[in-house]
């Protein structure tokens, strides 16, 4: 192999360089993981004793983490569901049919993930306010499916694209029909996919602020939304150890969607992780 | 019928009718556009109308007629500042984000696969962590007490402790971090992509080490530099958890202005016009790529034709 051979000099400053930088990226969880024990709620890094306390008081009388709590995950379960459907039967339109002004739908689809968010929110808030719709579960989930769903299309049609349509054909033409393709054939291949493609609709709700904070009542408030506003105007130490459980939220999601990816074997399955819409909007248009 | 239909090419309005018909009829188009159909309109109701009546709002006059005030207002005072602050904002952290991507990103690509893999873990997990628990996280750490100030002042570095919060050396910080996993992703899949051994050529034939990074490795990575700048600087945009937590009041960007807008002073058709002059910077900055991206196929083309 013909290479050009790095100096010593060079490799050292790179390595230092390189670990500082992914230190710079993974301090900021690491620092509310570990005080999130310690009994100084606020700094003291790294704390001089550890208490499980700020957990305990999370689930304490007349705390509003509960409430908030569950809102977010009643919010997230809904998005996962509309976000699948929508993502299952678009990846369907753009991988497996002819599909007019294909291009367009396309964008169409991706176009949430540039459009700046306080567009979108602000859009969303001028759609439900008229309606009354505002702090309504269902309303928030709806507004989360816009920016839930190109995430589950990305995912499921690269899914779709690892699936060898000849499978499904053979099965076609001994009889099946197109349910029972879809059923017996489609689905458990393309399992890991929709894991991965409710996984992240999942995460992306659970995390979401800004269409949340625009969507929200004074009574319906999601965890994003109660963190937000306890960092922003009032002192609730126990904020640290939300946090540290949203951390260990997505950290279980990533792993599950590891192992989904794991289970699904064989195959293209290199689109379950969706860094590729950043990689795929860029580059301008869809390479076929 | 449709075998014994003349060839297609005949333009007349009749044949054309007919060919679209036809289109239409066959069992895949159909099959798609009903697969499609749920969320073509579900984009439409909830993302196209909604942003389409933002924008006829924001050119909305009190008497109902059409003007445009709303964004003569945006221009003027205090408003323009805060869209200048945003600008430069987000100049200085895609800038930020880009140099430091850059150097991440290249070490990476010359790691072996293991070890390379693990560094992508570290930097695609708190990609996928809520950005305001990173905030928080960056609160901690730069507070006047925080880890970062105490590290300093224990090495006596000279001036520490620093204010780090509530000014825009905290809000460009805070903001890189969100930014920066875009930018090493985008560029690392470049860097993967280069043949190493042109810089080995480049070498063999002479050239020093900062002549092959300049004229070599740099025009190489060119088009992820340009995909990665623009691209996190659009986010940056209308970026709002970081600046509204780690800022001042110096450091107040569109969003907030937005988010003010709407929920304290009720002021819709303003936050409208705000809303679109962030749209049209985006597409304006979509547009900027899609003809840098051609301009770069046109030179490369031309470079190897002759």
């Amino acid at each position: 192999m013909i290479e050009l051979r790095p100096t010593l000099a060079g490799r050292i400053t790179l390595t230092v360089l390189a670990t500082l930088i992914l230190l710079f990226l993974a301090l900021p969880i690491v620092v509310i993981v570990v005080t999130s024990f310690g009994k100084d709620a606020f700094g003291d890094f790294p704390p001089s004793a550890w208490t499980f306390g700020w957990y305990k008081q999370l689930f304490a009388d007349g705390s509003k983490w509960p409430a908030a709590l569950s809102l977010s995950a009643l919010v997230a379960a809904m998005t996962t569901v509309f976000s699948l459907v929508l993502g299952m039967t678009a990846a369907t339109a753009l991988v497996r049919s002819e599909l007019p002004l294909r291009s367009a739908v396309y964008g169409l689809v991706l176009a949430p993930l540039v459009i700046p968010q306080v567009v979108i929110a602000l859009g969303l808030f001028l759609l439900f306010e008229p309606a009354a719709m505002l702090g309504s579960p269902i309303a928030i989930a709806l507004g989360h499916t816009v920016l839930a769903s190109p995430i589950a299309v990305m995912i499921l049609m690269a899914t779709l694209k690892g699936i060898d349509e000849r499978l499904e054909d053979a099965a076609a033409s001994m009889g099946a029909g197109r349910l029972t393709v879809w059923r017996r054939v489609t689905l458990p291949l393309a399992l890991p996919g929709l894991v991965a493609a409710g996984i992240f609709s999942f995460i992306t709700s659970f995390d979401e602020f800004f269409i949340s904070q625009f969507l929200s009542s004074v009574d319906t408030v999601t965890l994003p939304v109660q963190v937000f506003n306890v960092l922003q105007y009032n002192v609730d130490p126990s904020v640290t150890a939300v946090s540290a459980i949203l951390i260990a939220v997505a950290v279980v999601a990533l792993a599950l969607v590891a192992v989904a990816r794991r289970l699904g074997g064989s195959g293209r399955q290199d689109g379950l992780l969706p860094t590729e819409p950043a990689v795929g909007l860029s580059a301008g248009s869809e390479t076929p | 019928m449709a075998v014994l239909a003349p060839a297609s090419g005949s333009a007349t309005p009749v044949a054309r009718r007919k060919r679209l018909g036809r289109t239409l009829s066959d069992r895949r188009t159909r099959f798609g556009l009903v697969n499609a159909a749920p969320v073509v309109v579900y984009l439409l109701i909830l993302f196209v109308y909604p942003i389409f009546s933002t924008l006829m709002l924001s050119l909305k006059g009190e008497d109902g007629g059409l003007t445009l005030h709303w964004y003569a207002d945006a221009f003027r005072g205090a408003n323009l500042e805060i869209l200048l602050t945003t600008l430069r904002i987000s100049a200085e952290t895609s800038l930020l984000a880009l140099v430091v991507g850059f150097a991440l990103a290249s070490a990476i690509s010359r790691l072996t696969p293991l070890w390379a893999g693990l560094a992508m873990l570290v930097v695609i997990v708190p990609h996928f962590i809520s950005a305001l628990v990173r905030t928080y996280g960056w609160i901690i750490l730069l507070g006047d007490n925080g880890v970062v100030n105490n590290v300093l002042t224990d090495l006596h570095f000279p001036g520490a402790p620093f204010q780090l919060l509530y000014n825009e050396t905290g809000v460009v910080i805070g903001t890189t971090a969100v930014m920066l996993p875009y930018t090493v992703l985008l560029l690392y899949a470049v860097m993967k992509g280069i043949d190493r051994r042109l810089l080995a050529a480049a070498a063999s034939m002479g050239a020093g080490r900062i002549t092959i990074f300049r004229r070599v490795y740099v025009p190489l990575v060119a088009p992820g530099l340009v995909n990665a700048g623009v691209l996190s600087f659009i986010l940056c945009l209308g970026y709002y958890l970081t600046p509204a937590l780690m800022g001042g009041e110096k450091q107040t960007m569109v969003a907030s202005l937005i988010d003010e807008q709407v929920m304290k002073q009720n002021q819709w058709n303003g936050a409208s016009a705000l809303g679109i002059i962030l749209l049209l910077l985006t597409f304006a900055g979509l547009l900027l790529l899609r003809l840098l991206k051609s301009a770069g196929e046109a030179l490369r083309n031309r470079g190897t034709a002759s």
